[in-house]
């Protein structure tokens, strides 16, 4: 049933053929299908079947949401469901709330399966920093699915659920779904709220939905998005329906390929594929001009200082105080301090914290972080300026298809490098999504990365399903696997 | 005692008066159950985020205004990074970039003087938990945790504990005056901390500062500065110096005690709170919050001075917010003010001491208190008698007519029946008659005092008065 359209699994549910907990039942029975790619740190059983069984009685009404499962990244705090980061410090921590995503399927009567697995605290590229374990690629399980967000993705990608949340802070939500051929999008900053969001670099931050096309993708914006008065933050924009563009002919749309974006540190495979689709936008009467962009080989240094700066104070609550673990039987308050946040937190988290704190000490934070800020509003006009002209900037999501879980992660800038075209988007608050259209040599998913004008998600939505459609592409990766 | 010269800056916590906490809408109480006044945001849950309470701003604006400040027009919070336990994230929001007030001074009196203690610059931060300590373990209670207050920081513009002092209770008269905060000092409502340096010369560079923390009254503020002062001197005397140091005032040994030496540069790691974003402040906000400032002191003073009230009557007044504020609604109306103040600040004050009641709890409406007066001004009404009605006056709601009808002590006002008492007396007294034309004062005291006997108490003084003078002619 999970392999049909939303439309049908809709019209199904509508006349009663199936109930919610037909879905709740096959969607675990996937996920335990898949347990190898260790996609999820908790599994909602329990609590998922029960309300479908709710549901039974309620209304379907129009909502084509009702009674989907919904997978979440493990950031996102979830009332009476564990909610660890993937991280040891909260490994049984089971929140007293919940985030304002989370309220909001709830009113959608989507029922959240588990949570999903992820680098610890969103702090990686590979969600090998998870305390679990890093999930493996639908694709190829000896490969990565990205991260931070790679359990979302690969949960998507293996076609276990329909919907799955991410958060993206320097490409967590797009990153992961390039390598693993699924859609993901990156909303502008303020369209969703970080209520709830347990915060890595707050300035950043964002949630966002992962879906295997981009229909549903909107769908899923369409209920997540909105203002809230619990975070300051969120922008106070009027509802919109995010799938009305879809569909719409893009003859005439104008957008823009930054040079950088296509310069030697993509491999050559990815940008072949990146220029196809420049050809076929263009055959298909969009205008596609390749642009010079300023700063935007500065993004990753900016992001090392602003999200390492914040991050450093974020993550300062972990005290073993109030909640989370605390180290047994601490001689005193700086021993309990320091043992369980020792114990407690991972390795790339606690270089990130280290490196975060002496941004911020003294001079530091005026020479680095209010220089970085200071920057980060330059580059901001440097996409203005951008999209004075333009509709749409495109580019390859990664400079590289997914690559093996082995790999050495002892160079922490290199697993930076993997984020170098998505992170200008964080900097510079603005929504941008990965769309799969095609494959690198070895079989594994290239992404295009489509990035717009603030609370411009509906164009992006736009040329992506345009591409979807054009492309046809077999995005399943059983059958891939049938194959081998 | 010594003759250096001290300099001395004082910094002022005070808590706002608001009703939900700065960040949260948890109550801002105090005195409640440990913990019962708290939430999710409160205790820095992880995924919590701040919201702003409107009204701490609006507060924030008032006390800026009152204090003579100015104020920003756009300012964002900063993040205050340690660790300790009673800060639930680790990090204080507070103001260190761009305080909502600068460039301010309260003016004060010192030996008849005045003189304008200025006053750097006053923010706006979050309280952190309480914490209590027993033994080896450490109670922490987060109903304070997130309570808005401000911080006013003057410039090291003091040269004594007295000018503390007055600073101090200038200050608190103008913060409570304008509804901002409690100020009180014993629930910590409002928390000073005192900066105290010495040095030889003017010309010379400011001495090593020590800092007394968390002060618990304003007397208290007055000794350990001069406390301080004194310890200090002693030191430079032997020609030994001391390191800059945090110290607190010991109330039983009367004298301040080492807390710790000042490490060099304590690194908060400052950096602006991302999760607020900036604030701009409007004239239209400024004019609006204006118009919510009630008269302050200086201002209420200076009327009732105009209106007849003697200036200790005035100052006790001030002293007392709830008896100011019901006399201010009077000041329109032509009445006595002198016994108005007297009548406030005597026995009605005793009854409402007595009664643990506040003015406004009691039955004396305007229309009934200006009766009252108009009875006493008219000699309608005793003192004596006063007492004996008080109660009624200020439990009942009959007019004070009635009541001196019903409770039988009106006086004689009848001038024959008078006449007839006045008459016997002078007749009984044929001495005093005598003295009374040679010029002795008592001589009418006692004639008076025996028309009073014969009319247990009853009689009009003034009529009694003019009677005896006209039948003693």
């Amino acid at each position: 049933m999970l392999d049909k359209t939303i439309e049908e699994i809709h019209e199904a549910l509508k006349k009663k053929e199936i109930r919610p907990i037909d879905l709740v039942e096959e969607a675990f029975a996937r996920i335990e299908k898949n347990k190898e790619l260790n996609a999820y740190i908790t599994l909602n059983k329990e609590d998922a079947l029960k309300k479908a069984k709710e549901l039974e009685t309620k209304e379907v009404g129009d909502n084509l949401l009702f009674g989907l499962p919904i997978a979440v990244k493990d950031n996102i705090i979830t009332k009476d469901l564990k909610t660890t980061c993937a991280s040891h410090i909260l490994e049984n921590f089971i929140p007293i709330y919940n985030a304002t995503v989370v309220e909001k399927l709830n009113e959608k009567d989507m029922i959240i399966i588990g949570k999903t697995n992820m680098d610890e605290f969103a702090m990686g590229s590979s969600s090998r920093t998870s305390y679990f374990g890093a999930p493996k690629n639908p694709w190829n399980k000896e490969k990565i699915s990205g991260g931070s967000s790679g359990g979302s993705a690969t949960t998507i990608a293996s076609r276990d659920v329909l919907f799955a949340l991410g958060t993206d802070t320097g490409g967590s939500i797009r990153q992961p779904a390039s390598y693993t051929g699924i859609v993901g999008m990156k909303p502008t900053y303020g369209r969703v709220s970080r209520y709830g969001l347990v915060a890595f670099a707050s300035s950043l931050d964002q949630i966002g939905p992962m879906t295997k096309n981009v229909y549903e993708n909107a769908l899923l914006l369409n209920a997540i998005a909105g203002p809230d008065d619990k975070d300051l933050t969120s922008a106070d924009k009027e509802k919109e329906d995010f799938t009305r563009l879809i569909g719409k002919d893009i003859q005439g749309m104008k957008i823009a390929l930054p040079n950088y974006f296509m310069s030697d540190i993509v491999t050559e495979e990815i940008r072949n594929e990146v220029e196809k689709t420049k050809e076929l936008l263009e055959s298909s009467g969009a205008i596609v001009d390749y642009v010079d962009m300023k700063y935007l080989d500065k993004a990753v240094t900016l992001y090392q200082i602003i999200a390492m700066g914040e991050a450093s104070s974020n993550l300062a609550r972990f005290d073993g105080i109030r909640y989370g673990y605390a180290t047994e039987n601490p001689k005193d308050i700086e021993d309990l301090y320091l043992e369980t946040r020792k114990n407690g937190f991972g390795k790339e988290v606690k270089r990130r914290i280290m490196v975060g704190s002496y941004l911020l000490s003294g001079e530091n934070a005026k020479i680095y972080y209010n220089k970085a800020l200071s920057i980060r509003d330059d580059m901001k006009k440097e996409f203005d300026k951008i999209f004075k002209d333009y509709d749409l900037i495109i580019g390859p999501t990664t400079t590289t298809t997914a690559y093996d879980l082995t790999n050495p992660m002892d160079d922490p800038s290199k697993s930076f490098m993997d984020d170098v075209l998505v992170i200008p988007v964080n900097m510079a608050g603005l929504p941008g999504l990965s769309l799969p259209i095609g494959f690198g040599k070895n079989h594994m998913p290239i992404g295009l990365h489509i990035i717009g004008n603030s609370f411009e998600e509906a164009t992006i939505y736009q040329l992506a399903s345009f591409l979807e459609k054009k492309l046809n592409l077999d995005l399943d990766p059983r059958k891939e696997n049938e194959n081998v | 005692m010594s003759n250096y010269i001290p300099t001395i800056g004082i910094e002022v916590h005070c808590e706002l008066k608001t009703k939900t906490k700065i960040f949260s809408n948890s109550i801002n109480g105090y005195g409640q159950m440990a913990n019962s006044l708290t939430n999710v945001i409160d205790l820095g849950y992880p995924g919590t985020l701040p919201t702003l309470n409107k009204e701490v701003l609006n507060l924030a604006i008032k006390a800026a205004l009152v204090l003579n400040c100015k104020i920003r027009r756009k300012m964002h919070f900063d993040r205050k990074n340690y660790f300790y336990p009673d800060n639930p994230k680790n990090y204080q929001i507070t103001q260190a970039e761009s305080p909502i007030g600068y460039d301010g001074y309260v003016e004060i009196e010192v030996n008849e003087k005045k003189k304008k203690i200025e006053i750097e610059e006053m923010h706006i931060e979050e309280d952190t938990c309480k914490s209590t300590h027993r033994g080896t373990k450490t109670l922490l209670d987060f109903n304070r945790a997130g309570v808005p207050l401000i911080e006013i920081v003057t410039k090291p513009c003091l040269e004594s504990g007295e000018e503390a002092k007055l600073y101090l209770e200038k200050l608190k008269e103008l913060l409570f005056y304008s509804d901002v905060s409690d100020c009180k000092m014993e629930e910590g409502s409002m928390r000073a901390d005192a900066n105290v340096s010495i040095r030889k010369e003017v010309s010379d560079p400011f001495g090593t500062k020590a800092e007394i923390k968390n002060i618990g009254s304003i007397s208290n503020v007055k000794l350990s500065i001069e406390k301080e002062i004194e310890r200090q001197s002693k030191i430079y005397d032997k020609g030994e110096t001391f390191p800059p140091q945090t110290r607190r005032y010991d109330d039983k040994l009367g004298d301040t005690v080492l807390m710790r030496i000042k490490e060099t540069g304590n690194d908060y790691r400052y950096f602006p709170e991302p999760d607020i974003p900036y604030l701009y402040i409007t004239e239209e906000m400024i004019k609006e919050v204006e118009k919510t400032i009630p008269m302050l002191p200086e201002e209420r003073k200076k009327i009732y001075l105009q209106k007849g009230v003697s200036e200790t009557n005035a100052k006790k007044l001030i002293q007392n917010r709830p008896l100011s504020d019901y006399f201010n609604t009077l000041l329109e109306e032509n009445t006595n003010f002198q016994t108005a103040s007297n009548l406030l600040l005597g026995d009605i004050s005793a009854y409402l001491n007595k009664t643990e009641k506040s003015i406004v709890d009691t039955t004396l409406t305007k229309e009934r208190f200006l009766e009252l007066i108009a009875k006493i001004e008219e000699q309608a009404l005793t003192s004596k008698n006063l007492k004996d009605i008080l109660v009624d006056v200020l439990e009942k709601t009959d007019t004070i007519t009635d009541i001196i009808k019903n409770l039988g002590i009106e006086n004689i006002s009848d001038n024959e029946t008078l006449r007839k008492i006045v008459q016997q007396v002078i007749k009984d007294n044929p001495d005093t008659v005598q003295d009374y034309k040679s010029g002795h004062d008592r001589a009418m005291k006692f004639f008076m005092g025996q028309v009073m006997k014969q009319t247990k108490g009853k009689a009009n003084p003034k009529i009694a008065t003019d009677l005896l003078i006209e039948e003693l002619k």
